[in-house]
C-alpha cells in the first residue's frame, strides 16, 4: 500500500456527521448541479452506425479543439467536465499532444470496437485439430506458431504499459490503445492454442527475437515506442500475416490469419496517422525518430533473419524438406524478406520520413536482397 | 437467375447479397472501403472493364460499371485476367467459399494471379484492415443462381 489518503475518513468527525445530517435531513447540498460545463445533446450523425467519438466532438468536450500541451488537466476528470480544487496530480508522463495523437485516430477505435472477435468461437477449431499435417510441416508451422506467441505477448505489453501513462485527456488514444491490448492478448491467445493444436504444442522460444521486443518496450518515449511498435514492427508482421495466410495448410488456418490481419492492419494504420501526426506538429521529433529507426532497424534484420524465424518459413512455403522444396521455400521466402522491407519503407515515405531511406543500413540490405531475388530468377512485382 | 460476369448486374448480385447476410457482416464490423476492380478480358489484348465497390458501416452501398477510376478514390484496385477471376468464383461455388489456393490474399499475395494496385499505403492496408469481410463478400458468389462468363477461357473444369 503505498499511496495513502491524507485523511482517516470514519475519524473525521465533521465528514461523519454531514454525512449523517444528509440521511436525516434531506437537506441536499447540490453544489455539484452548477458544475461549470457545457450542456449538449450530441446525436449520431449515422444511426446506422450509431453514436461515435465524432459525434462527441463538441466545444467543450471535443478533441479538435484541445490544446497541444494538456496543462489544466492532471487528474482523472473526464475532458470536459469541472476540475474543482483537491483532485489529485497524477503525473501522467506525456501532455503534449502530439506526443500520442493520430489523425483519424477517433474512427479506428470505433472500427476496433465494431469488428472485435472470439478466438474461442470464431476459429473452426473442430476442423483444424482433425487436419492432419505432415510432420515437417506440422513442425515449422508450430515453430512458426511458437515465434509468433512471442511477438503477441510483447505486443500487448508495450500499449499497456503506455496507457496508464497517458494524461486522461488523451481519452480516445487510449481507448484505442485499450482495443490494442485486447487485440494483442487474443493474438497471443489463438496462436498458442494453434500451437497446441497442431500435435507437436509449441517449440524453441527465439534470443535474437527476444532482445528485439525488449528493445521495442523500454523506447524513451510514446512516439518512438509506437514508430517500431505500430509501424515498423507491425507492419512487418502485417505482412508475416499475409504470407502466413499464402502459405497456410488448411482453410481454417487462413481464416485464423485473415482474422488476425484485420488487428494488425488497424495498429499499422493507427502507427502510419501517428507518425504522420508527429512530423506535422513536432517536427523536432524527427531526428530523434530516425536515431531510434537506425538501432530498431538493426533488431529487426537480426531477428527476423534469425533460423528459428526464417527456416519455418522456408520449409512452409516449400511445402516440404526435400531438395527441390527448399529450394522453392528460399525462393519464396526471399521474395517474402523483400516484399516485407519493400513495404516498411512506403509507409515510412507515405508518413513523411522519405529519406529514411538514405540513411538506412535496412535499405542497404533491402538492395541486398533484391539483387539475390534478380540472380535467383524470382519476380517481386 | 442468372448472372454474367464481369457485369454490373453480378456484383449488385453479390451486393443484394451482402445486405441478405446482415447479420453476419454486423458481426464482422464496420466496413468502410472503396475498392476498385479491373477485368482484363483475356481474349482481347488491352481491354478491360472496370468497376466500383463502395462499402459502409455493414452494407454495400454502390456496385457498378464505371468508365475508370479518376475522382472515385478508391483505396485499392483488384485487378486480374477474366479467367483468373472466373477460375475464383468457379471454386467459391464448388466449395461455398474459396479454398486454400483460392482466397484474396493468396491469389494477390506475391501478384501472381490478381495484382493489388494501390497509390496510397493506407488505402492498400485496407485491403487487410477489412481481409474476412472482403473475402466474404466475394464468397457469396457461391449463393447466386447461377454464373455465366463472358471473354474468359475457362482455367479449372467444372463449371459452377
Ligand atoms: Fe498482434
Ligand atoms: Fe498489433
Amino acid at each position: 500500500m503505498s499511496y495513502l489518503s491524507t485523511k482517516d475518513f470514519l475519524a473525521d468527525k465533521d465528514f461523519v456527521d454531514r454525512w449523517q445530517y444528509t440521511l436525516r435531513s434531506g437537506e441536499l447540498d447540490l453544489s455539484w448541479m452548477r458544475a461549470a460545463t457545457e450542456q449538449v445533446e450530441c446525436k449520431p450523425q449515422n444511426a446506422r452506425r450509431g453514436l461515435t467519438f465524432r459525434d462527441l466532438d463538441v466545444p467543450g468536450y471535443g478533441y479538435s479543439t484541445m490544446p497541444e500541451l494538456a496543462r489544466a488537466n492532471r487528474s482523472f476528470a473526464p475532458r470536459g467536465a469541472e476540475i474543482p480544487e483537491g483532485c489529485p496530480d497524477l503525473q501522467a508522463e506525456v501532455n503534449r499532444k502530439s506526443e500520442v495523437w493520430a489523425y483519424n485516430v477517433e474512427s479506428y477505435y470505433e472500427e476496433a470496437m465494431s469488428r472485435q472477435w472470439n478466438a474461442t468461437t470464431d476459429v473452426p477449431w473442430a476442423e483444424l485439430v482433425k487436419a492432419e499435417l505432415p510432420d515437417d510441416i506440422a513442425r515449422a508451422y508450430s515453430q512458426l506458431l511458437t515465434f509468433l506467441t512471442e511477438v503477441e505477448m510483447i505486443a500487448t505489453d508495450v500499449p499497456a504499459k503506455w496507457m496508464g501513462r497517458l494524461n486522461a485527456d488523451f481519452f480516445e488514444v487510449k481507448n484505442f490503445i485499450a482495443t490494442q491490448v485486447m487485440d494483442e492478448a487474443r493474438h497471443a491467445e489463438v496462436f498458442r492454442k494453434r500451437a497446441l493444436t497442431t500435435g507437436y504444442g509449441l517449440m524453441k522460444a527465439s534470443p535474437q527475437n527476444e532482445l528485439n521486443l525488449k528493445f521495442l518496450r523500454d523506447a524513451d518515449s510514446f512516439s518512438e515506442a509506437s514508430t517500431t511498435l505500430h509501424l515498423q514492427a507491425e507492419g512487418m508482421i502485417l505482412t508475416l500475416f499475409r504470407f502466413s495466410e499464402y502459405i497456410s495448410p488448411t482453410e481454417g488456418d487462413k481464416k485464423l490469419f485473415r482474422l488476425v490481419m484485420q488487428d494488425e492492419a488497424r495498429h499499422v494504420g493507427y502507427g502510419m496517422q501517428h507518425l504522420k501526426w508527429v512530423l506535422d506538429h513536432f517536427p523536432e521529433k524527427r531526428e530523434i525518430i530516425h536515431k531510434h529507426l537506425d538501432e530498431a532497424e538493426n533488431f529487426v534484420f537480426g531477428g527476423a533473419y534469425a533460423v528459428e524465424v526464417m527456416e519455418p518459413f522456408i520449409i512452409l512455403s516449400g511445402k516440404g524438406m526435400k531438395k527441390a522444396q527448399i529450394e522453392q521455400g528460399c525462393k519464396i521466402t526471399a521474395a517474402f524478406q523483400v516484399k516485407q522491407v519493400e513495404e516498411y519503407f512506403e509507409r515510412l515515405e507515405k508518413c513523411g520520413l522519405p529519406e529514411r531511406k538514405e540513411r538506412s543500413q535496412l535499405y542497404k540490405a533491402l538492395e541486398l536482397g533484391q539483387a539475390q531475388l534478380a540472380a535467383m530468377g524470382v519476380r517481386t512485382h | 437467375m442468372s448472372v454474367t460476369f464481369p457485369s454490373g448486374a453480378f456484383f449488385q448480385a453479390l451486393a443484394a447479397a451482402m445486405a441478405g447476410a446482415h447479420d453476419r457482416f454486423r458481426g464482422l464490423g464496420f466496413f468502410d472501403a472503396t475498392i476498385g476492380i479491373r477485368v482484363l478480358l483475356d481474349d482481347d489484348g488491352g481491354a478491360e472493364r472496370l468497376f466500383v465497390l463502395v462499402f459502409e458501416v455493414f452494407e454495400c452501398t454502390r456496385a457498378e460499371e464505371v468508365p475508370d477510376f479518376t475522382r472515385l478514390h478508391v483505396d485499392f484496385v483488384l485487378e486480374g485476367k477474366t479467367s483468373v477471376w472466373r477460375e475464383m468464383f468457379e471454386n467459391i461455388r464448388r466449395n461455398g467459399g474459396a479454398d486454400v489456393a483460392h482466397s484474396i490474399n493468396t491469389l494477390t499475395h506475391f501478384g501472381e494471379q490478381l495484382t493489388l494496385r494501390y497509390d496510397d499505403p493506407d488505402g492498400h492496408d485496407k485491403l487487410y484492415r477489412f481481409a474476412e469481410s472482403v473475402q466474404q463478400f466475394f464468397d457469396l458468389a457461391a449463393t447466386l443462381d447461377g454464373v455465366t462468363y463472358e471473354g474468359a477461357a475457362r482455367l479449372a473444369a467444372p463449371a459452377a
